[in-house]
C-alpha cells in the first residue's frame, strides 16, 4: 500500500487531531481540582479556612479559588455560556447578579438531591438556581459622637444638618438607590421616588466613594458621619475600631443575600454541589458571622447571644425586612445605573 | 527579506485585527438585559454616544486630560531629556535607570503610592499639618488635579527616553557652530536643536498621548467615582452594565478619536516646520 505525499499529510494531520480531541476530552472528565469564583479579601479567606480545608480533609475535594470582584466574575459567566466547558465550578454572587444568571440559563438548578443541607436553609432565602450562603440588612449607620440623636428613617439623611457628612458608596448604588426610593415613599418595586430623592440628596452635597473600604476610611477619620450599609458591614467596621451605631429604618430594611451557583457548564458539578452543601454546614455559617457579621441562612446554626445581639435583627425589626424585586430591580438596572452616573454623580 | 515580516503580522492579524473586526460587529449589536446582547445591525450605539451630553463630555475631559498630559510632560521632560542625551560622565547611567525605574513599577501599584501620598491621612496632609500650614485636611484624592499629575508620574520617562535618544544624535558641533556665529542659547535651541529634536518630540508626544488617552488605573484611583475617562467608561459598560454593545461602540470611538488626534497632531508638526528630518543625518548630508 502506498500512499502520496498529500495523503500522508493529511492522515498524519487528522489522526494528530484526533490525539488531541481525545485527550482534551479524557482531560475534561477526569476530576480536578474544583474552581471557585470568589471575592478575595475575608469572604475568600474564611471560604478558605471553612470550607475548603475541611471538604479537602472530609472528601478530598481540592478547593482552586479564583478571586475576583464579582462584576468580572458575572460577566466571564455570561460571556462563556455558550462553551461547552467553563473556567467556574462555582460562582459566588451576591443575589442580583444570581437572580440575573439565573434568568440567562447560565446557573444549573439546585435541588435537595443534589444539596442535601437545602432542607435547613430559611425558605424565605430560597432560590431555583442558586443556595443563599450569608445574608444582612441594608441599614443607616453612623457616627454617634457626630450625631448624638439617631436617625429613625432614611428620610432622615436628607437633612441640612448632615450637609457634606453624608457619604456612599459608589459600587452599592442599587442598594442607595433603593433607600432613596424608600425615603420618597417608593418600594421595592417602585425605584420612580428615587430620582428626585437622590438630586436633593446631591444638592447636600453628598460624598461618594469609589469603594466600601474607602468609605470606611471617610467615616474613620471623621470626614463623613452618615452612611447606608448592610449590618455586616458595620459590624466589622466597629470591630476595626471605627465609632459607629446602627439603625434599622422604619421605612424597612432590604436583604442582601450573598449566594453561590453551580454554572450550566461546570467541568465537576457533583464536587461543585457538595461544596454548595459545605457552605452550608453550620460551622462554616457560624464562623462568618463571627468573623464577619453576615447572619447564618440556615436554622441549625446557633449564634452565641452576644453574637446575635449584634448581627440578627430583633423580632420587632424583623418584620421589617424586605425581599427585594429582583425582576423589577433587573429590569430596571440601565436605568438605575444611567441615571446613577449621568444625574446624581455628574 | 519580506517573510521576516511574517510571524509579527500574523501575531498583529489574529491579536489586533481580528479582536477588532469582532468588536464591531458587537458595536452594531443591541442590549438583551438577561441575554448579553441581541444580533443586530444597528448604529443606536454610536448614535447614542454622539448624542448623550454624557459621553460627550467623557470624551472632551479625555482628550483635555491627555492633550494637557502630552504638553506637561513634554516641558518637564525635555530639559531632563537634553541633559541625559549630552551628558558623559558616569551619573548618566545612574540617571537613565532612575528614569526607567518607574516603568518596572504596575499602574496600580504606582496608583496606590499616590493614593498614600495624596489621601485626607496621606502623607502631603500630614505634612502640612505637622508645619501648621493647614487646620484641615486638602481634598487632593477624587480631583482632575490629582488624575493628571498621577498620569504624568507614569508617562514622564517615556517622553525622556524618546526625546534624549535623539538629541544625543544631534551633533554637539551644530550647536557650537551656531553659538560662535553669534546666535544666543535661545536662538541655538529654537533654530538648531529643536528642529533636530523634532522627531522625537513627535515620536514622544503620540507615545505620551496615546498613553494618555488611553489611562485607567489612574483615572480610577485617583479621580474617583465623579471623574470619568473613555477607559474607564468603557469598562463600565463591559463589567458594570453588562452593556458590550455599548462599551464596543465606546471602544471604538476611543480608538478613532486617539487616531484622528495622532494624525492630525503629525501632520500639523509637518506643516509647522516642513518636512519633519528622520535625523540628523539627513539634514547633515551633502548637497
Amino acid at each position: 500500500m502506498s500512499y502520496s505525499r498529500r495523503t500522508f499529510l493529511s492522515l498524519s494531520c487528522g489522526s494528530g487531531a484526533a490525539l488531541l480531541v481525545g485527550n482534551s476530552r479524557s482531560v475534561a472528565a477526569s476530576a480536578g481540582p474544583i474552581v471557585v469564583g470568589t471575592w478575595g479579601g475575608d469572604y475568600g479567606q474564611l471560604l478558605g479556612d471553612l470550607v475548603d480545608k475541611p471538604l479537602a480533609t472530609a472528601k478530598g475535594i481540592e478547593v482552586v479559588q479564583d478571586v475576583a470582584n464579582v462584576d468580572p466574575r458575572k460577566t466571564k459567566l455570561l460571556a462563556e455560556r455558550g462553551s461547552r466547558r467553563g473556567s467556574m465550578d462555582v460562582a459566588c454572587l451576591s443575589d442580583t447578579d444570581a437572580y440575573l444568571l439565573s434568568q440567562s440559563d447560565v446557573l444549573e438548578q439546585v435541588g435537595a438531591d443534589q444539596v442535601s443541607r437545602l432542607g435547613s436553609v430559611f425558605r424565605q432565602l430560597r432560590k431555583k438556581c442558586s443556595i443563599p450562603h450569608i445574608y444582612s440588612a441594608q441599614v443607616i449607620l453612623y457616627n454617634p459622637t457626630k450625631i448624638p440623636v439617631p436617625p429613625r428613617s432614611y428620610a432622615d439623611l436628607w437633612d441640612a444638618r448632615w450637609r457634606g457628612r453624608i457619604g456612599l458608596s459608589d459600587i452599592l448604588y442599587g442598594a442607595n438607590t433603593l433607600a432613596a426610593a424608600l425615603a420618597g415613599g417608593g418600594s421595592v418595586s417602585n425605584f420612580d421616588p428615587a430620582e428626585k430623592k437622590l438630586l436633593e440628596l446631591r444638592s447636600l452635597d453628598v460624598k461618594i466613594y469609589p469603594s466600601n473600604e474607602a468609605l470606611a476610611a471617610a467615616l474613620k477619620s471623621e470626614e463623613v458621619w452618615i452612611t447606608v450599609m448592610w449590618l455586616a458591614r458595620g459590624f466589622m467596621w466597629k470591630k476595626a475600631g471605627i465609632p459607629l451605631a446602627h439603625v434599622v429604618p422604619e421605612e424597612g430594611t432590604p436583604t442582601v443575600v450573598f449566594e453561590a451557583g453551580v454554572p450550566r457548564n461546570a467541568k465537576n458539578k457533583v464536587e461543585a454541589f457538595a461544596y454548595l452543601d459545605a457552605m452550608l454546614d453550620p460551622r462554616a455559617q457560624t464562623g462568618f458571622a463571627e468573623k464577619m457579621g453576615y447572619a447564618p441562612t440556615v436554622r441549625d446554626a446557633t449564634l452565641p447571644e452576644e453574637l446575635a445581639r449584634e448581627v440578627l435583627l430583633n423580632e420587632e425589626e424583623r418584620t421589617r425586612l424586605l425581599l427585594l424585586d429582583y425582576a423589577y430591580s433587573t429590569g430596571r438596572s440601565q436605568r438605575t445605573l444611567d441615571f446613577w452616573n449621568k444625574q446624581f454623580k455628574a | 527579506m519580506a517573510i521576516l515580516l511574517v510571524p509579527a503580522c500574523i501575531l498583529i492579524l489574529g491579536l489586533l485585527v481580528g479582536p477588532l473586526c469582532l468588536m464591531f460587529r458587537i458595536s452594531l449589536n443591541e442590549l438583551g438585559p438577561t441575554q448579553l446582547m441581541v444580533e443586530a445591525l444597528s448604529a443606536d450605539n454610536y448614535v447614542r454616544a454622539a448624542t448623550d451630553p454624557y459621553y460627550q463630555q467623557i470624551v472632551l475631559t479625555t482628550l483635555g486630560v491627555a492633550l494637557l498630559c502630552t504638553a506637561i510632560t513634554l516641558v518637564i521632560a525635555f530639559p531632563a531629556a537634553y541633559w541625559l542625551g549630552r551628558v558623559e560622565n558616569r551619573w548618566k547611567s545612574v540617571v537613565l535607570i532612575a528614569t526607567l525605574f518607574p516603568l518596572l513599577v504596575g499602574n496600580v501599584v504606582r496608583s496606590a503610592g499616590w493614593m498614600a501620598l495624596l489621601d485626607r491621612d496621606g502623607l502631603i496632609n500630614w505634612g502640612l499639618a505637622r508645619l501648621g500650614l493647614i487646620a484641615h485636611p486638602l481634598q487632593l484624592m477624587y480631583t482632575p488635579k490629582a488624575v493628571v499629575f498621577g498620569i504624568i508620574a507614569v508617562v514622564l520617562p517615556y517622553m525622556i527616553i524618546t526625546v534624549s535618544s535623539v538629541i544625543e544624535s544631534i551633533p554637539l558641533q551644530l550647536e557650537e557652530a551656531a553659538a560662535n556665529l553669534g546666535a544666543s542659547p535661545i536662538v541655538v535651541f529654537r533654530r538648531v536643536v529643536l528642529p533636530l529634536a523634532l522627531p522625537g518630540v513627535a515620536a514622544g508626544c503620540t507615545l505620551v498621548f496615546v498613553l494618555c488617552m488611553n489611562t485607567y488605573a489612574t483615572a480610577v484611583l485617583l479621580g474617583g467615582p465623579r471623574f470619568k475617562m473613555m477607559a474607564p467608561a468603557v469598562y463600565d459598560q463591559f463589567i458594570r452594565s453588562n452593556n458590550w454593545p455599548m462599551g464596543a461602540a465606546l471602544a471604538f470611538i476611543l480608538l478613532l478619536f486617539t487616531m484622528a488626534f495622532t494624525v492630525l497632531g503629525s501632520l500639523g508638526f509637518a506643516r509647522r516646520y516642513g518636512k519633519v528630518p528622520r535625523g540628523p543625518s539627513e539634514r547633515l548630508a551633502p548637497a
